[in-house]
């Protein structure tokens, strides 16, 4: 390692421009002639749409499907047997399936009076029975959301294995139902999209917050039926993602037929209110969880019934299943678990369409699979350090495939539990407890599968299956290094973490090294940043293109120091034979300004490369962790105090540990967020509840606690420089750490708690109910 | 979302911004409650009157026994120490945990007072002390014991035209005994239970329950209460237990 | 509703634009000013993104409205750069890996300058306390926290 190449904890190129106030976001961006977009919205959550009253003489100004023929509908399949098909309208058309669909789009000069036209719209309906609860969607005489399907589900999954014989030979089996809410993302900056036409191309650049510009370019063509040379997206900087900005929009398609059709610059900028009521689209889970072990808590066995609120819409590219299916392919989590038996139900209810979120289905199963461990350990009176340590892999199977055909890449399980239990006083809360007080000491174990590749993917038959990652590396004439990649970087660091990538093969300071990213026009084709992939991929794909790069350079550099075939090498941004050296700006500057002294044999690709990547078997990497978590609990009022928070992580090979440290602290103070505060109530109506961040509460700085956090370096076997995805990490064990220690505390009093987020309401009605 | 538009005056006197009131203008002190409510579309006003450049709108002021705060006095202000001695040191208290801080340089006492949002802090506070809100209206000042000025759920005793001037309150000594709690999950959020009380010596302890769905709840005399009696009304169970909390707290806290 | 002509003062500069008495400062700053480095995150007060100087003391830009604003001084996070606090802060901001995607960060900065400032003998539980109304959805406010007590620090060693 170097001071600036992988391994460092490199200070951010990227901070200087948000620290000084320039960051450019799409709200920042307003070209002449721009008009702004307020959508007029479905109040209400299940209804026949009869009819749109414009406002007087502001017709031209509002517009509603019919006004916009040539937008088609969002279809995001999937080709899991028996999945069905919903077409989403970007505007409604007929019905409406959940409040805050968007029905028309009022177009004005300021925002304020796009809203006065919406607001003065008058709107039609015959409302229709609302299906607000995903366990009942299904039952016999529910209204149907999607009239031509049989029941209101987009997809069950089973996996059928005998466990009846388990009941006899059990030392214990437990039963849980658990529940997780559904959350909203809230990234601090919305969605925004700013379409303008470009006469001259005749092209489309959509200007959007958005993981995945390239994604969102195919979806963009196809449902405005242009081709794909015709659509350029260009995504700035992005005010935070978490899975929020990893999807087509409806209001991308309108924004852009809108400026198609108009011929001026279009933009809508999502509000806080649209965010937390059109827009709450994550993690609501629940789950009936059968487990047996014996008497030293080994599992003998699982079932699982889950079911996941898809809302009423399967979206682009994710689709409505990629939740639910996930469930029973990573439900067995870290751990050997020999028998296994699922159900999986992806429901259809009048909810927003469901989106993956930071962990995906990961937080929800950890919290199942978790809790219901420490269920069997209250049970056998073991504790919960043991039952961990009875079913984790153990180091020396890996690389180990699960029953489930998971394949698990390296690392050591049980190690990353023994370094948690160790960094805490447990003796000291077992006398705490002993003395009357309501403290309670929690674990969490989970595996995260990151960067997992086509092998994976193209067994969902969802619209996109990521393959090769590619990058471009290219010199400047003055020796700067350009790298352009298809990720795109909001708050990873990309910038600095691939610089240093580069760094790393080529020698050049990262400070000359810039990242081109967020522009289809200017980056290869990519699936964009989601599933922990950045790092894995890109990473592979820049390293292998600067390698390229670095052999092209070296050739012409041999040549100009007259060097024997074979002895040059690159070194220190250098070309060096013997004692002989010429540095990578001057090769750049011979390629570009003086190539009269190029040998005449000289590679003619020059010194630009594009390099693809994919790590082999791309099953994915697995980084790890373990989350051991202190509360203390007030039980006059139910509040939970976080005392001490220490996450045990195995990222593998950290290429900017600094930066690592800041996703793990990130996505946890998230899971605390799931765990304990976030929460979009919906009333048997289907209305959100929580319409300010007032009602809708995310973890600040009081409630997020300062996490300790323990490195292990396990490298992946499978990926360039033994990194693994850990993006997700931080966001998967929280509820799962916080509620065995809330469940801890609470065991003398009898009480447990089952239901996501642990609110003081939740917390005081389950002591009353022990009582 | 952005507010309906409306026009904006900013009264340079007391009579004109009578004036304004009569002319159905909305009242707006430092904007921190209805600048959301504008936003959210909640309210729509035609107009609205800003009080904040009012000459006295603003300041502390000792008079005798009696400390007047005007009523566009901030909650920064306070939590600064604007008021003096064993009151400031009360208030300064109450002050500091109110929304955040760039909120409480803008917000004011009087203005949330008017606003009367159950779960506000000097809503649920100020009925403890034996004191007036200063009304002003056409025909005159009047002062309304601090105890019955917020009578309901975003209602109070003032009259249609009348404005907040100001809050008179007593000097207190530093004897006074004062204990006061609220919960909230996280620091800035309305309270779900605010309880106070106040000890003067030689006289009987004064006590306020509110972030209820009502007016609070103001006891002249809390000797030998019984908690448990005073929040039978409250459904939910969850508030019904945070009120007992908050009750059991700041009778066993005086000091 | 007619737009009129509103006089006040932006990182020193006396400006007047025309605004509508219903145009946000925030909205005002950054449409009228093009000064975007203040950011809108909810536009209830709750966020804090778009925390600026108003008149000396920080203010939620999203909950005051264009009159208001009238005869006001302004400082957006534009207008710190001769600030010596401000410096110190960026410095241990990016020490700390105190930011992530950057858009709670202007109005992170305006506060934390303000806690400097105003509370020298700040310790962490008090730093926590008053960042309470600043939202950060990135970085679970370690790096944050950790960046202003190392400038308080600094500020006590000299």
């Amino acid at each position: 390692m170097t001071e600036q190449g992988v391994g460092a904890s490199l200070r951010r190129k990227e901070d200087a421009r948000f620290l000084h106030g320039r960051g450019r976001y799409v709200g920042d961006i307003a070209p002449r002639g721009l008009l702004e977009v307020a959508f007029l919205r479905s109040p209400v959550a299940h209804a026949r749409l009869t009819g749109i009253g414009k406002p007087e003489g502001a017709e031209e100004r509002v517009f509603a499907a019919a006004d916009l023929p040539e937008i088609g509908p969002i279809r995001a399949n999937s080709a899991l047997p028996g999945f069905r098909a919903s077409d989403q309208p970007a505007l409604a058309t007929g019905k409406l399936r959940h409040v805050g669909e968007p029905i028309a789009a009022c177009l004005a000069a300021s925002r304020a009076e796009a809203e006065d036209l919406a607001a003065a719209c008058r709107l039609d309906y015959e409302p229709l029975p609302a299906v607000a609860d995903m366990l009942t969607a299904r039952a016999p005489g529910t209204p149907l959301i999607h009239e031509h399907w049989p029941d209101n589900a987009f997809l069950e999954t089973r996996r059928d294995e005998d466990l009846s014989d388990l009941d006899a030979v059990a030392a214990a089996k437990v039963v849980r139902r658990l529940r997780t809410a559904r959350q909203s993302m809230a990234p601090l900056e919305g969605r925004g999209v700013l379409a303008e036409w470009d006469p001259r191309l005749e092209q489309l650049i959509l200007t959007s917050s958005t993981q995945m510009p390239h994604v969102t370019k195919t979806g963009l063509a196809e449902c405005l039926g242009l081709d794909e040379g015709q659509v350029r997206v260009i995504a700035p900087d992005v005010g935070g993602g978490f899975g929020y900005k990893g999807i087509l929009l409806p209001e991308e398609l309108v924004c852009a037929a809108l400026a198609i059709r108009l011929g001026r610059p279009v933009r809508w900028l999502e509000d806080r209110l649209e965010s937390l009521t059109a827009h709450a689209n994550c993690r609501e889970h629940h789950y009936i969880v059968t487990a047996w072990a014996d008497a030293g808590g080994r599992l003998l066995g699982a079932e699982v019934d889950a079911t996941v609120d898809a809302g009423a819409y399967s979206c682009y590219p994710f689709s409505a299943c990629l939740e639910a299916a996930q469930i029973g392919s990573i439900f067995p989590g870290p751990y050997t678990l020999p028998r296994f038996r699922y159900r999986t139900v992806s429901a259809c209810t009048n909810k927003p369409p469901i989106l993956p979120y930071r962990g995906v289905a990961r937080t929800g199963v950890c919290y199942a699979m978790e809790t219901t461990l420490d269920a069997l350990a209250r049970k056998l009176g073991l504790s919960a350090e043991a039952v961990r340590l009875a079913n984790l892999v153990p180091p020396e199977a890996m690389p180990y495939r699960n029953l489930v055909g998971k394949v698990f890449d390296s690392g050591d399980y049980p190690e990353a539990v023994r370094r948690a239990v160790a960094a805490v006083d447990v003796p000291r809360i077992r006398a705490r407890q002993a003395a009357g007080e309501c403290v309670g000491f929690g674990l969490s174990v989970f595996c995260e599968q990151g960067a997992h590749g086509t092998s994976v993917y193209h067994g969902w038959g969802i619209p996109f299956v990521p393959g090769y990652e590619q990058a471009q590396a290219r010199f400047t004439p003055d020796g700067v290094l350009e790298l352009r990649t298809g990720v795109h970087s909001h708050g990873q660091g990309l910038e600095t973490t691939l610089a240093q990538v580069a760094h790393e093969v080529l020698g050049v300071d990262p400070a000359r090294v810039r990242l081109v990213h967020g522009d289809t026009a200017l980056t290869p084709y990519s699936t964009g940043t989601w599933g922990s992939r950045a790092m894995v991929m890109a990473g592979g794909a820049v390293a292998e293109a600067c390698r390229l790069l670095g052999e092209r350079a070296i050739a012409i550099g041999a040549a100009l120091l007259q060097a024997e075939p074979g002895t040059a090498t690159l070194r220190n941004g250098a070309v060096q034979a013997g004692e002989a050296s010429i540095s990578l700006d001057q090769i750049a500057r011979t390629w570009f300004r003086h190539p009269q002294n190029l040998p005449r044999d000289v590679d003619k690709g020059g010194l630009e490369v594009t390099a693809g990547y994919r790590p082999d078997p791309d099953t994915g990497t697995h980084s790890y962790a373990c989350h051991a978590v202190t509360v203390r609990i007030e039980t006059e009022t139910g509040l939970v105090t976080i005392e001490d928070y220490v996450v045990v992580e195995d990222g593998g090979r950290l290429v900017n540990p600094m930066i690592v440290d800041g996703q793990v602290l990130g996505g946890t103070a998230q899971g605390i967020g799931t765990a304990l505060y976030e929460e979009m109530p919906f009333d048997a109506e289907g209305q959100p509840l929580a319409g300010t961040l007032a009602d809708y509460l995310l973890p600040g700085a009081t409630e997020v606690p300062s996490i300790r956090i323990d490195h292990m370096e396990t490298p992946s076997p499978w990926t360039r420089f033994g990194q693994k995805g850990i993006g997700e990490s931080g966001a998967i064990g929280p509820p799962a750490a916080i509620i065995n220690a809330i469940n801890d505390a609470l065991a003398p009093l009898g009480a447990e708690v089952t239901d996501l987020p642990a609110t003081p309401a939740r917390l005081l009605a389950a002591i009353e109910a022990a009582r | 979302m952005k507010p309906a538009a409306f026009d904006y005056a900013r009264p340079a006197d007391w009579p004109a911004a009578l004036a304004l009131l009569a002319g159905g203008a909305r009242p707006m002190a430092g904007g921190q409650s209805l600048g959301p409510m504008l936003n959210l579309r909640l309210a729509q006003p035609e107009r609205v009157a800003d009080l904040r450049h009012l000459p006295g709108y603003a300041g502390v002021e000792v008079q005798g026994e009696a400390i007047r705060i005007g009523a566009g006095t901030t909650h920064a202000a306070i939590e600064d120490g604007a008021v003096p001695g064993r009151l400031g040191a009360i208030l300064a208290g109450v002050a500091r945990r109110i929304a955040y801080r760039p909120v409480r340089n803008r917000g004011t006492i009087g203005g949330s007072l008017a606003h009367a949002d159950p779960a506000a802090d000097w809503v649920a506070v100020l009925p403890a002390f034996p004191g007036h809100a200063v009304a002003l209206g056409p025909y005159g000042e009047r002062r309304i014991p601090l105890a019955r000025f917020v009578t309901g759920v975003f209602e109070t005793a003032l009259a249609p035209g009348e404005l907040l001037r100001a809050i008179e309150l007593p000097v207190l000594p530093e004897t006074a005994r004062w204990s006061h709690w609220k919960f909230c999950r996280k620091p800035g959020e309305f309270s779900k239970a605010t309880a106070c009380l106040l000890a003067l010596p030689d006289a009987p302890p004064r006590l306020v329950l509110a972030a209820l769905d009502t007016a609070p709840l103001v006891i002249e005399d809390a000797t030998g209460l019984d908690p448990a009696a005073l929040v039978t009304s409250i459904s939910d169970p969850w508030r019904r237990r945070l009120a007992l909390t908050a009750l059991r707290r700041v009778l066993e806290g005086a000091a | 509703m007619t737009r009129r002509p509103i006089t006040l003062t932006v990182n020193g500069r006396a400006e007047t634009v025309l605004a509508e008495p219903r145009t946000h400062l925030a909205d005002l700053l950054r449409g009228e000013l093009l000064l975007t480095g203040t950011h809108i995150g909810c536009e209830h007060g709750v966020c804090g993104a778009c925390t600026v100087e108003v008149d000396g003391a920080p203010a939620r830009s999203c909950i005051l409205h264009a009159g208001a604003c009238e005869g006001s001084g302004i400082r957006t996070i534009e207008g710190f750069d001769a600030d010596p606090v401000m410096a110190a802060l960026r410095e241990a901001f990016s020490a700390e890996h105190a930011l992530q995607c950057g858009y709670c960060t202007p109005g992170m900065l305006v506060t934390a300058r303000d806690i400097v400032l105003r509370l020298p003998e700040a310790d962490e539980a008090r730093v926590r306390e008053e960042l309470a109304g600043n939202l950060c959805r990135c970085t679970g406010y370690r790096g944050i926290v950790h960046a202003i007590l190392r400038v308080l620090a600094e500020r006590r060693a000299t």
